[in-house]
């Protein structure tokens, strides 16, 4: 992973009519690593892509892959798997890939030649000359995924990749996630599984309200929303203290809050003084998956 | 990148056009009808020709009264005929079957009809009274004429040769009509065979929820310059299809199906006639598809697009309800009108250009006008499949796909902005 930006957003602003969907919205993308890009549905995730991507116009602000706004007949290698997914439904599985290919730049034999070993690898290689409509839906998706990455993408850009996707597609997913990390990609994902997100991602983006709510690398996100988490397994009365918050407790375990820089000894005496038995006491940052609920808890009931 | 994906795309919209059933069902569907109904006349022709040689070589014995003097006794008794004085007698006769038929010849048979009584035969085989009393009486009347000159022209064999003029130039009539007037049939043929599949080329991206990776994968203007292309190459293949089975009737049944004559080496070529004629033809082909596909690109489905399409079909057949004026008053407000007005323009100003009477400035206006506004309803096509077709599932606003590229100004579909 370099410094260098492959993704620049800056001062992004769309209206959609009175609608303003994001009001000043700054990022990159740096070459090489994976970026995750965080909100509530309805946040501008996909508007942002869609602009990033010449689909939308944007009101204001620059949006640029590679230093210039996006060209589909630029040299980029360019691999896009949007949230509506579809393919052409009345041709077959290899002449769709195969379209797809020549048209992201490889010759026809190429093409043909990477379909068929792709459909190989993902177990479908006997339904190469079956209609795409006559599939399976978890074999739409592993030929949506083919086709989004058969060029060695540099930059792929993966809009809530596992949505819709069965346990095992999204394993297959996953795997491909991580081989085109591993050959240098770099990867944008829209994404709602906080889990995915502490696995794959380097640096993340928070988007609420139409702007960045948080930006930076994984630690330093869970930092900048503080403190950490301590579970406690534990016999007898649990006393309240300045020194920590409860974020819950039953059946002899509780989750305690405590700031950056508490003192946890000094808190794990406290509580063995007051009479109580501690069998676990576990300090952790706080997940991102608390730290979404935190920001858009109060969107959910919307 | 961009010519070799406008030559991918080309590829795989004939290949998968070619390939499927249903394409070669529509082609074929014509060539067969008109074989089926070759055949037929065929045999329609064979028998009738064959009837009418029977009844006419029939021999038949008949009475008969002339009161126009202009039948011929010996040939009427060559042919079986007696005369007779008493028609009453002879209908009596024939009634009783002693007489198979009585014919009874007016003083003036050019004003009134000849009667004609007979023996019941059968429907078709009755023809034979009618056809030997006619018989009997054309070949009278030609032997009165001493001259065969005179039996030819009294056949009606005269012909004539006209020269016309305009402008001090010999004009080429009939046979200058036949070249331009191909335009006119080429493009309804192209536009009536083609419509939907132009409505449905940006259909089936937005109804397959293909836009998205289409747009990130090629530029839309080679799209839809591709599929335009490709269309034009399918409109191609039919019509050859189409002409296979005209082409043999006329090499190999001519005569036959009565087809006439057609003498290639009196067919006139006007340069001008044919040069502005090929301009409509692309200008209005492009026109027509340019906004087909638009009308692709905001409408949700092929359903809903059709009514439009139905609007487009009419505009092209309307220029025929004032067809006579077309030829005879070119200058007409109502024909000025519609050669202007870009969508009955193709059909008004081919029609006017096969026969002669749109003027060389205006071909060339209509041509620019037509090329022209082609050019911008083609740039709004790709700009509404750009910023339009991903409203997947609902008709797309014309006023914000447009604006919409600048930063919109216009309210998105709640589930755009809901995103």
């Amino acid at each position: 992973m370099t410094s260098d930006p492959i993704v620049e957003i800056d001062h992004f602003r769309m209206d959609f009519g009175s609608t303003t969907v994001i009001q000043d919205l700054s990022f990159e993308v740096r070459r090489g690593e994976t970026f995750g890009f965080l909100g509530s549905n309805g946040s501008g995730k996909t508007t942002t892509l869609r602009a990033l991507l010449g689909i939308y116009r944007p009101t204001s602000g620059r949006l640029l892959i590679d230093g210039t706004p996006f060209d589909p007949d630029s040299a980029l290698r360019l691999g896009y798997l949007p949230e509506e997914r579809g393919l052409y439904k009345k041709e077959s599985v290899i002449d769709v890939m195969s379209y797809f290919g020549r048209l992201k730049g490889l010759d026809k034999r190429e093409a043909r030649r990477w379909s068929m070993e792709y459909l190989e690898r993902v177990e479908i290689a006997d339904k190469a000359r079956t209609r795409v409509d006559k599939l399976s839906g978890g074999e739409q998706q592993k030929v949506q995924l083919g086709v989004t990455i058969m060029n060695q993408p540099e930059l792929l850009i993966l809009d809530e990749p596992t949505k819709g996707f069965d346990p095992v597609n999204r394993r297959l997913l996953m795997d491909i996630i991580d081989e085109q990390r591993a050959s240098g990609a770099t990867v944008l994902m829209v994404t709602h599984q906080m889990e995915e997100v502490e696995r794959l991602c380097d640096r993340i983006i928070l988007l609420k309200d139409g702007a960045a709510r948080a930006y930076g690398t994984v630690t330093e996100v869970q930092e900048e929303f503080g403190g950490l988490t301590i579970i406690l397994d534990y016999a007898g009365a649990l006393p309240e203290s300045a020194d920590y918050g409860i974020v819950s407790q039953g059946g002899g375990r509780a989750i305690l809050s405590v700031d950056n820089g508490a003192d946890l000894a000094g808190i794990l005496r406290a509580l063995i003084d007051a009479g109580m038995t501690v069998t676990r006491f576990e300090p952790r940052r706080r997940s991102l998956d608390d730290i979404f609920v935190e920001v858009y808890g109060d969107e959910a009931g919307e | 990148m961009a010519r070799h994906n406008l030559r991918t795309v080309i590829g795989f919209e004939l290949g998968r056009n070619l390939s499927k059933p249903r394409f070669w069902i529509i082609t074929l569907v014509i060539p067969i009808a008109l074989m089926v109904v070759f055949a037929l006349v065929l045999l329609s022709n064979t028998s009738t020709s064959a009837t009418t040689d029977a009844q006419k070589n029939a021999h038949i014995s008949f009475s008969y009264r002339d009161r126009s003097g202009v039948v011929d006794a010996a040939l009427a008794a060559e042919l079986g005929g007696t005369p007779t004085a008493d028609p009453a007698a002879a209908i009596a006769a024939v009634k009783a079957g002693r007489s198979q038929a009585f014919f009874d010849y007016p003083a003036d048979p050019s004003q009134h009809a000849v009667k004609v009584y007979g023996q019941d035969r059968d429907v078709f085989a009755n023809g034979v009274y009618g056809s030997v009393a006619q018989s009997l009486l054309q070949l009278s009347a030609q032997q009165k004429l001493d001259s065969p000159k005179l039996v030819q022209l009294a056949g009606g064999g005269a012909s004539s040769v006209t020269v016309t003029y305009r402008d001090g130039r010999e004009t080429a009539g009939f046979n200058g009509l036949i070249a331009p007037i191909l335009y006119l049939v080429a493009f309804y043929l192209l536009i009536i065979l083609l419509g939907n599949q132009m409505l449905a080329s940006t259909l089936e991206e937005k109804e397959n929820r293909v836009t998205e990776m289409i747009l990130t994968t090629i530029n839309p203007t080679s799209l839809i310059l591709g599929k335009i292309i490709s269309l034009f190459a399918l409109g191609l293949v039919q019509m050859v299809v189409f002409a296979l089975p005209l082409v043999a009737a006329y090499a190999l049944f001519r005569t036959q199906l009565n087809i006439p004559t057609l003498d290639l080496s009196h067919l006139a070529l006007d340069p001008q006639q044919m040069i502005v004629g090929a301009l409509i033809l692309i200008g209005g082909f492009a026109l027509f598809t340019g906004t087909l596909v638009a009308i692709g690109a905001i409408m949700p489905t092929a359903k809903d697009a059709g009514p439009i399409f139905g609007i487009l079909l009419v505009l092209i057949f309307i220029p025929f309800y004032i067809m006579t004026l077309v030829v005879s008053d070119p200058t007409a407000p109502i024909v000025e009108l519609f050669t202007w007005f870009p969508y009955s323009a193709p059909v008004t100003a081919l029609l006017r250009n096969a026969f002669g009477t749109l003027p060389l400035w205006q071909g060339v206006a209509l041509a620019v006008e037509l090329l022209a506004l082609a050019a911008i309803v083609l740039r709004i096509a790709v700009q509404l499949f750009r910023y339009g077709s991903i409203e997947y599932g609902r008709r797309v606003s014309l006023r914000g796909a447009l604006t919409r590229r600048r930063g919109a100004a216009t309210q998105p579909s709640a589930e755009t902005a809901a995103r």
